[in-house]
């Protein structure tokens, strides 16, 4: 998912609704009496409803196909062949490998040692693709395969005190 | 109130223009405005404590992180805190208007309240506290720069927070069933599930039904508090040795997440109050209205876990009934209130004078700041979203342009009332320009965000503060705005608040 595609998204829903709510403002000055709307709201709530409840419904189906967990994503991918232990502590990450492959899925199995970070993985150019939480007393497992190769950022994301901001480490994925 | 109610309803929500509060009684009048005031003049406080750490982010000035920590985690609890305190008090002063409230009742709960941000206001300023406003569970005993005392000062302000929030809302809930002869009446549940045939002439007011579903939440919320406090207070005196990570981390969001989510629905309840005067139309309790709020008390209370996807240890069914919820509570909200508020504004004749437009632009807020929310609580994209500066950018835009511009739009509408003064013309200019300079601080959030800024940072990467440096200009224009508004309520206050003392009101 882009995240700038995301945003568009999110300007061109805003524009309309801020074209709607513009014009019944513009609209409000002439007063008329409120039996004569009655029955166009009456409408618009129902076409508003249904195609709103309908965009949902097909939302919620795309989300199962592209769910991040473990099971969905092997099923997706098969057995990530290469297994990365990360372990979050204030305030720096220790990864079992700095250098994976490129194409084939990485399992993160991402824990932590005092208290709950977050594994947030930066592109080379500085993107967030992927994220899972480090708790301690769990170990949650992320599986990504990386498209290409490049030196890859984690950053925390889950704040964790008076470094989380310096709380970051490199890694090299490598071309196949 | 009986007949009596019933007539003073009547004349309610047929929205005969400005008399509400007038009928309403004194004394709880004055602790309402009480509410409002100390729950807005925290807003302004905290919000120049948000100025100040967009500064830093943007470079225009150092904080040092250990500072910039503590005041992010004040400006976080206090304002969640006084908004929810603004919209505690509109929503008291709706509901007098035909329900008995005890004064002594509200006047008991703010002190309560605010005792709890007292607490909060040492345990940061002094204590030097800076685990964040989730105060997520171990953070706050392993802060390195904080004492457990400042954490126990922490968690004690939370605890008397949610013990003025308990007392306010079971006494809400204890007078309007009195007054409609149950709770079951008050959420008219027999309307409701009969389709809208039986008990169709004994309908709870908007504000009223508002009211009971708010407070049945903040009741939830309070104990989902109290489930988190009890085990870290009992760690605190080594009774236990450790708390569940990720059941701390749903009871913390349970009472945060809720209480965050309370400041807009108690504040869309003073829209349903306040609205009516402006645009002489009526907003009845239809069954569409008795549904959407019905619902509501169940969605508000699953849809924390959203906050949870990337916790992968959470069960594979809570995250995706977080995300159904989260559609969910979208729905009957924007079908319901905001195309209701709406409807009633269209060629309605309205006079825009500020507190309508203050109103209208919670509309707008609230719906962008929505999409914003529904967005991020889509699974994939929540993925590459969460915990960068698109969360914020999303609550920070059904507060301010949502909650805060309707408690300010309720205050306008309640001083003028009850001072018998209307609002300085420039106050509609100042209200336009809330507007502008909301949107453009906003939307440099969700820019940011876009571009993968992570949230709660004290010090930004070089090619992050652009994104903050443009937002100070539009925060300076808000700050300018706000002071023109809180000047023109200071005004006429005096005058309002002699207001509450007049013989015509019930006491």
């Amino acid at each position: 998912m882009n995240p700038h595609v995301v945003l568009a998204v999110l300007i061109a829903l805003g524009l309309i609704w801020t074209a709607g709510w513009a014009t019944v403002l513009l609209r409000s000055p002439r007063a008329v009496p409120v039996e004569t709307i009655q029955k166009s709201e009456a409408r618009v709530r129902l076409v508003l409803l249904t195609s709103f409840a309908a965009i949902a419904i097909v939302l919620f189906i795309l989300t199962l196909r592209r769910l991040p967990y473990q099971g969905t994503r092997i099923m997706e991918l098969g057995p990530p062949p290469v297994t990365v232990a990360v372990t979050g502590a204030q305030w720096s990450w220790i990864l079992s490998r700095t250098r994976v492959p490129e194409g084939v899925p990485i399992e993160f199995a991402v824990s932590a040692r005092d208290v709950n970070h977050d594994f947030g993985l930066y592109d080379p150019r500085g993107r967030l693709v992927a994220q899972v939480q480090a708790m301690p007393g769990y170990t949650n497992r992320l599986v990504y395969v990386f498209p290409a190769p490049g030196t890859y950022t984690v950053r925390c994301l889950e704040y964790c005190g008076l470094a989380h901001d310096m709380m970051t480490t490199t890694f090299t994925v490598a071309e196949q | 109130m009986g007949g009596q109610g019933a007539v003073l309803a009547d004349e309610y929500t047929a929205g005969t223009p400005l008399l509400a509060p007038r009928r309403a009684n004194g004394e709880v009048l004055r602790a309402s405005m009480a509410y409002m005031v100390a729950g807005l003049g925290g807003f302004l406080v905290m919000g120049l404590l948000g100025l100040l750490m967009r500064l830093d982010q943007g470079g225009l000035m150092v904080i040092p992180p250990e500072w910039f920590y503590r005041l992010m985690t004040l400006h976080g609890a206090g304002m969640v805190a006084s908004i929810l305190l603004a919209g505690l008090g509109g929503l008291a002063a709706a509901v007098s208007a035909t329900t008995r409230l005890s004064a002594r009742v509200l006047w008991i709960a703010l002190v309560v309240y605010l005792l709890g941000t007292g607490f909060v206001d040492l345990a940061t300023l002094v204590g030097g506290f800076g685990a964040g406003w989730t105060i997520l569970y171990p953070l706050p005993t392993h802060g390195f720069v904080w004492t457990m005392d400042s954490a126990l000062a922490m968690y004690a302000g939370y605890l008397f927070v949610a013990l003025g929030l308990l007392l306010f809302s079971a006494h809400m809930l204890y007078a309007l069933a009195r007054s409609h002869g149950g709770l079951t009446k008050v959420l008219a549940l027999r309307y409701l599930f009969s389709g809208g045939r039986d008990e169709r002439n004994a309908l709870p007011r908007p504000p009223e039904l508002i009211a009971a579903v708010i407070s049945i939440d903040s009741i939830v919320a309070a104990a989902a508090g109290a489930v988190y406090l009890i085990p870290l207070f009992a760690q605190a005196a080594g009774i236990v040795g450790s708390v569940n990570a990720l059941f701390a981390k749903n009871a913390v969001l349970l009472f945060g997440h809720t209480m965050a989510n309370l400041s807009i629905y108690v504040t869309a309840g003073l829209v349903y109050a306040a609205l009516p005067a402006f645009t002489g139309r009526a907003w009845r309790t239809t069954w569409p209205v008795v549904f959407a709020w019905d619902l509501i008390i169940v969605l508000m209370l699953i849809n924390y876990s959203h906050h949870l996807y990337a916790d992968f240890a959470q069960p594979i069914g809570l995250q995706l009934l977080a995300e159904i919820a989260s559609y969910a509570v979208a729905l009957p909200s924007f079908i319901v209130t905001i195309i209701g508020a709406l409807a009633l504004i269209y060629r309605s004749g309205i006079r825009w004078t500020a507190a309508p437009i203050l109103l209208a632009l919670g509309l707008w807020g609230w719906v962008f700041g929505g999409l914003g929310a529904v967005l991020d609580a889509t699974i994939p994209v929540n993925q590459v979203m969460h915990n960068t500066m698109w969360v914020p950018a999303h609550f920070h835009t059904y507060y301010l342009l949502g909650a805060v511009a309707f408690a300010w739009g309720y205050l306008f509408y309640l001083v003028r009332a009850l001072s018998n003064r209307g609002d300085a013309r420039a106050s509609r200019m100042a209200a336009w320009l809330y507007g502008i300079g909301g949107a453009g601080f906003i939307f440099m959030f969700f820019v940011a965000g876009a571009n993968s800024v992570p949230r709660r940072y004290a010090v930004h990467l070089a090619q992050w503060q652009i994104y903050a440096r443009i937002a100070v200009p539009f925060v300076v224009l808000l700050a300018l705005s706000l002071a023109w508004l809180s000047w023109d309520i200071g005004a006429r206050f005096k005058a309002a608040w002699r207001g509450t003392h007049d013989p015509t009101l019930e006491s």
